[in-house]
């Protein structure tokens, strides 16, 4: 099957290292995976997300369907307000998780991962056929690039007409940028400060305005990055990746997103039932953060045991942080299991490498890195 | 592609990328090659093998990780593990600098090393070989 291409395609054919990624190809890394990471952490690096999933939500039901969608409260978001949430199976599995841009109560963005963007779109629609509401993909016809780091705002500002530090923090604004009419959204997956940009009207087969963007923020600084970064900059941050730390099989009170589920909000959600259940009874496992105390990489898969070498969990993602320079996990293990300081053990090939239960929302300090810092 | 890889003269190639040196005697030092390190990009953690530990042929003795993947490395020869290369403990980026000399990994004693050998390809194969992949 030939690989789906997005805007900024012919950047990675030239410039990166491309692979085939849920049948997009997307480059990996451009210049290494570690230098990448490290611009977003001290600098500003960019992203092409055009991958990801996006569908207008608009008619005068839209704020009921979205309630009845998603776990989260879309009642309480003003204008330009963003919101991050799951959807559930009735069943309370978790079929992917979002973020909702609200333009007026009749007109949402719905931003969703690349891998799931046919079963997403597939289950809005199942979902929305008893509301008045009126679904349209743009994936293909509106670009995304994120812009990320302490000198994200600085750099995309140097290419952009407005203001753009009246966007807070996850509020969405409109904006103008290398002259084309835009979205910018302060929000990402790296932990930093930083912007996604929806470039509108523009189709990925004709990606000129995209790619004008694109070039021009490489001209303004900004380090070209790629998957490898993206994946070490979320782990480092604790941000879950679906298909890894979450999916069908997990519920969203086990997978530590019990704050995106709103019981109380008017009228019912799909999985409402299940969750309330699950939530009575108390989950069975909880996803925490593992951080090695010994030389070792904890990767998706591996066995958690405790002390005594009895297997508890496993882990969901992993990886050597760039940042920290230690082994460090997110993995599921029993709720006796998740106080921070816990000992265990991870099973990496033939070892038992023990480490300790951490806060892992973000792993590291966040006076030094991420978007809340200390401002120099 | 083969040109992309360097293939030493002279040394003996495994399909997972793996080589073997023979040195003095029954000594062999051992490691993995070009395409291994182009593949796997920024080495960040080499796993060694314990000095003394008695290894099968193919069997798994380590592994090389980059920050995205996780490489098995299996032993080109059997025999017993006599020395490693704890440098690569603090400097895993020599596997992607000097993979047949700096960044080698392990010397081991063979038990049978011409009949080891000669389940390996030498180089003139092992090009052929890369050049199927």
């Amino acid at each position: 099957m030939e690989l789906k291409k997005t805007h900024i395609y012919g950047y990675h054919a030239e410039h990166g290292n491309v692979v085939d990624f849920g049948g997009f190809a997307m480059p990996v890394w451009y210049e290494g995976i570690q230098a990448e990471h490290k611009a977003v952490r001290e600098a500003c690096g960019i992203f092409d997300t055009s991958h990801m999933g996006r569908t207008w939500a608009e008619g005068p039901d839209t704020v009921k369907f979205l309630n009845y969608l998603v776990t989260n409260d879309v009642g309480k978001l003003e204008p330009f307000g963003g919101l991050y949430t799951v959807m559930c199976k009735p069943a309370g599995g978790i079929v992917d998780d979002l973020i909702l841009y609200k333009f007026t109560p009749e007109r949402f963005l719905v931003v969703y991962n690349a891998s799931n963007r046919d079963k997403d779109f597939k289950w809005m629609k199942k979902n929305s056929k008893d509301f008045q509401v009126k679904l349209t993909d743009v994936s293909d016809k509106v670009a995304m690039i994120a812009v990320q780091g302490p000198k994200a705002e600085e750099t995309l500002q140097k290419i952009t007409e407005g203001d753009l530090s009246g966007i807070k923090r996850f509020n969405i604004g409109e904006v103008t940028v290398s002259g084309e009419k835009c979205l910018a959204a302060r929000t990402g997956y790296t932990g930093e400060d930083g912007f996604e940009v929806f470039v509108l009207e523009c189709p990925a087969e004709k990606p000129d305005k995209a790619m004008k963007i694109w070039n021009d923020l490489v001209g303004a600084g900004a380090v070209p990055c790629g998957l490898g970064a993206r994946d070490s900059l979320r782990l480092e941050a604790g941000l879950w990746l679906y298909g890894n730390d979450i999916d069908e099989s997990i519920n969203p009170l086990e997978a530590g997103l019990r704050w995106t589920v709103k019981f109380k909000k008017p009228g019912y959600f799909v999985g409402q039932r299940a969750l309330q259940t699950i939530k009575d009874e108390g989950v069975s496992k909880t996803l925490v953060g593992v951080m090695l105390e010994e030389r070792g990489i904890p990767r998706h898969g591996y066995d958690v045991l405790d002390l005594e070498g009895n297997e508890i969990g496993v882990v969901t993602s992993g990886g050597l942080s760039p940042t920290l320079d230690v082994g460090i996990a997110m993995a599921f293990v029993p709720p006796g299991f998740s106080e921070i300081g816990t000992e265990l053990q991870v099973k990496i090939r033939k070892n038992l490498v023990k480490g300790k239960v951490v806060k892992h929302r973000p792993f590291y300090d966040e006076t030094v890195y991420g978007w809340k810092r200390d401002k120099k | 592609m083969t040109d992309e890889y360097n293939v030493l003269d002279g040394l003996y190639y495994t399909k997972e990328h793996e080589w073997a040196k023979k040195l003095d005697g029954n000594l062999v030092a051992v490691g993995v090659d070009d395409y291994a390190q182009k593949q796997l990009h920024e080495i960040v953690y080499v796993e060694l093998p314990s000095v003394g530990a008695e290894v099968a042929m193919r069997e798994a003795i380590g592994a090389v990780e980059s920050v995205k993947a996780v490489s098995d490395m299996y032993s080109p020869v059997g025999g017993k593990v006599v020395e490693v290369n704890d440098g690569l403990l603090d400097s895993p980026e020599l596997i992607n600098d000097d993979p047949y000399g700096e960044g080698w990994i392990a010397k081991i004693e063979a038990s049978s090393l011409d009949a080891d050998l000669g389940k390996l390809m030498d180089a003139k194969a092992y090009r052929e070989f890369l050049k199927s992949l």
